[in-house]
């Protein structure tokens, strides 16, 4: 494995990782507080139809991909706002609406289309320009969730309070939900559009039985993601196994022993608090 | 600065049901004024309409200080069902100072987080329990922090609906004693309630039931009726 660690594309790799990690282990805290974990994997899997539809008009993929799943985050927002219909219900249908388009497109495209690749992504191909785009993505975002993070985080665990304190709480969700597909199509080359939406929910997850404030859910949750990605493509290395799938099973690893953890304290948390013997 | 509203022929429907209709009433600046009603007679929806969450479909609510029309003010709120989420990972002085500063943006917040402890301490909410996760704390005690929240800052219109529902004896005696200091600081206080004496007595009490929406029952400056 050290071998390795000298190759410029196993170099670019760990960095697209930790970039990967980094964005996804931020947006998951969001994801997993507002519970979007499904409005997430649906609008990464909404990228797969702009992806379909690019390739079909002879446009960069990774537009088309980012154009749908704005498509897909702006009427899930718009619908769940005006019309009462859940996220959860509006992302369910508009993302298979995608994603029924970009089979449809398919059917017409002659060329052939890596759709392992699109699915699974492949992290040791990343080449600079993808490195470049992604530190971008990346930095932009960061900086928009630091620049909002005090309205997102009232608008996520009290809607009715946060209007009341004058912050707009649909502009709130609508953001989230843009960022949610930035980071996916920023995303697809390095873990791909199913394992994305993994990403996107596994580091919150993990890090919400650990940490009952903020400052730790995050902080656990940015940790569990770079591991995650980075520890991941490590094993892919040393046990020659896929890389995405390497990164996912890793994350499932985390989440299932932050469980035990939870569970243990909290065991002992009852044991400590019970009444003694009089 | 006292800060007063008047509904100007408000009116709400739902699913083409008339909730509210051709409301017009005023809240005087620096009273206590008690909105009274049946249950689903329309006292909440009204009380949201006041506080921006609903726009009514007939009407409006024009805010007043010093006889002149105003913006809306930062308004105080303490709600009947919080819909803060029972898990949410603040701590009751997380919560106050996300509402007292809740825009954008990097700056400090050494005035606010002063601010928070002064209305956390204010309400009631013991000083070892200001920085635990909201979810640890009793349905008293998180109805304490809700009720900071809704002082934090000293807004001019202080909105109270069905406060003293989750409070026991002792939290109704520290809500009553608030509410007269905020009067007393000349500030405005509306609440909706199934007892006109619930804050100590009112300076003016609606009655808000159903369709025929608002009647005038009584106006008395000075005293409680």
């Amino acid at each position: 494995m050290i071998e390795f660690l000298g190759y410029p594309f196993f170099q670019r790799a760990l960095l697209a990782g930790a970039l990967t990690g980094l964005l996804c282990g931020a947006l998951s805290f969001f994801v997993v507080l507002r519970r979007l974990a499904f409005v997430g994997s649906g609008v990464a899997h909404a990228a797969f139809g702009g992806v379909a539809l690019a390739t079909l008009l002879g446009l960069p993929p990774g537009l088309g991909g980012l154009a749908v799943s704005l498509a897909v985050a702006g009427a899930t927002a718009r619908a769940s706002e005006s019309s009462g219909v859940t996220e959860d219900t509006a992302v369910g249908v508009f993302t298979v609406a995608a994603m029924a388009g970009g089979v449809v497109a398919l059917g017409f495209v002659k060329t052939n289309v890596d759709l392992f690749g699109l699915m699974f992504g492949n992290i040791l191909t990343v080449d600079p320009a993808d490195l470049l785009l992604l530190a971008g993505a990346a930095a932009g975002i960061l900086a928009v969730l630091a620049f909002f993070f005090r309205p997102l985080l009232l608008a996520s665990v009290d809607e009715e309070g946060a209007r009341v304190a004058g912050v707009a709480t649909g502009a709130m969700r609508l953001l989230v939900l843009t960022l949610i597909a930035v980071a996916v199509v920023a995303a697809l080359k390095v873990v791909g559009i199913l394992l994305v939406s993994a990403l996107l929910v596994l580091p919150g997850a993990t890090a919400r039985p650990l940490a009952s404030r903020w400052p730790g859910f995050l902080g656990v949750s940015i940790a569990v993601a770079l591991v995650s990605v980075v520890g991941g493509l490590l094993l892919s290395v040393a046990l020659d196994i896929a890389s995405g799938a390497a990164i996912i099973l890793l994350g499932t690893c985390l989440f299932v022993a932050a469980l035990g953890i939870a569970r243990v304290r909290d065991a002992r948390l009852r044991v400590l608090r019970a009444p003694g013997p009089c | 600065m006292s800060v007063g509203a008047r509904f100007e022929g408000v009116g709400v429907t739902f699913g083409g049901r008339p909730v509210v209709e051709e409301a017009v009433f005023e809240v005087h600046p620096g009273e206590r004024t008690a909105i009274l009603g049946p249950n689903g007679g329309g006292k909440t929806t009204l009380m949201r309409v006041l506080l921006g969450l609903l726009a009514p479909d007939r009407g409006r609510v024009a805010f007043i200080e010093n006889g002149r029309e105003i913006p809306r003010p930062r308004i105080g709120y303490l709600s009947q069902r919080s819909t803060l989420t029972a898990d949410a990972p603040l701590s009751a002085f997380d919560l106050v100072t996300l509402t007292l500063a809740p825009a954008s943006g990097f700056r400090r917040l050494g005035g606010v987080r002063e601010e928070a402890r002064v209305a956390l301490t204010r309400a009631g909410l013991a000083a070892d329990k200001q920085d635990l996760p909201v979810g640890r704390l009793s349905g008293g005690q998180r109805q304490r922090v809700l009720l900071a929240r809704a002082l934090a800052g000293a807004p001019p219109l202080l909105v109270l609906d069905e406060p003293d529902t989750a409070l026991d004896a002792e939290g109704l005696a520290t809500l009553r004693r608030l509410v007269a200091e905020e009067i007393a600081a000349g500030r405005t206080v509306v609440y909706v309630t199934h007892d006109s004496d619930a804050m100590g007595g009112a300076d003016a009490v609606f009655h808000v039931d159903g369709r025929v929406s608002v009647g005038f029952a009584a106006h008395v400056h000075g005293a409680a009726p």
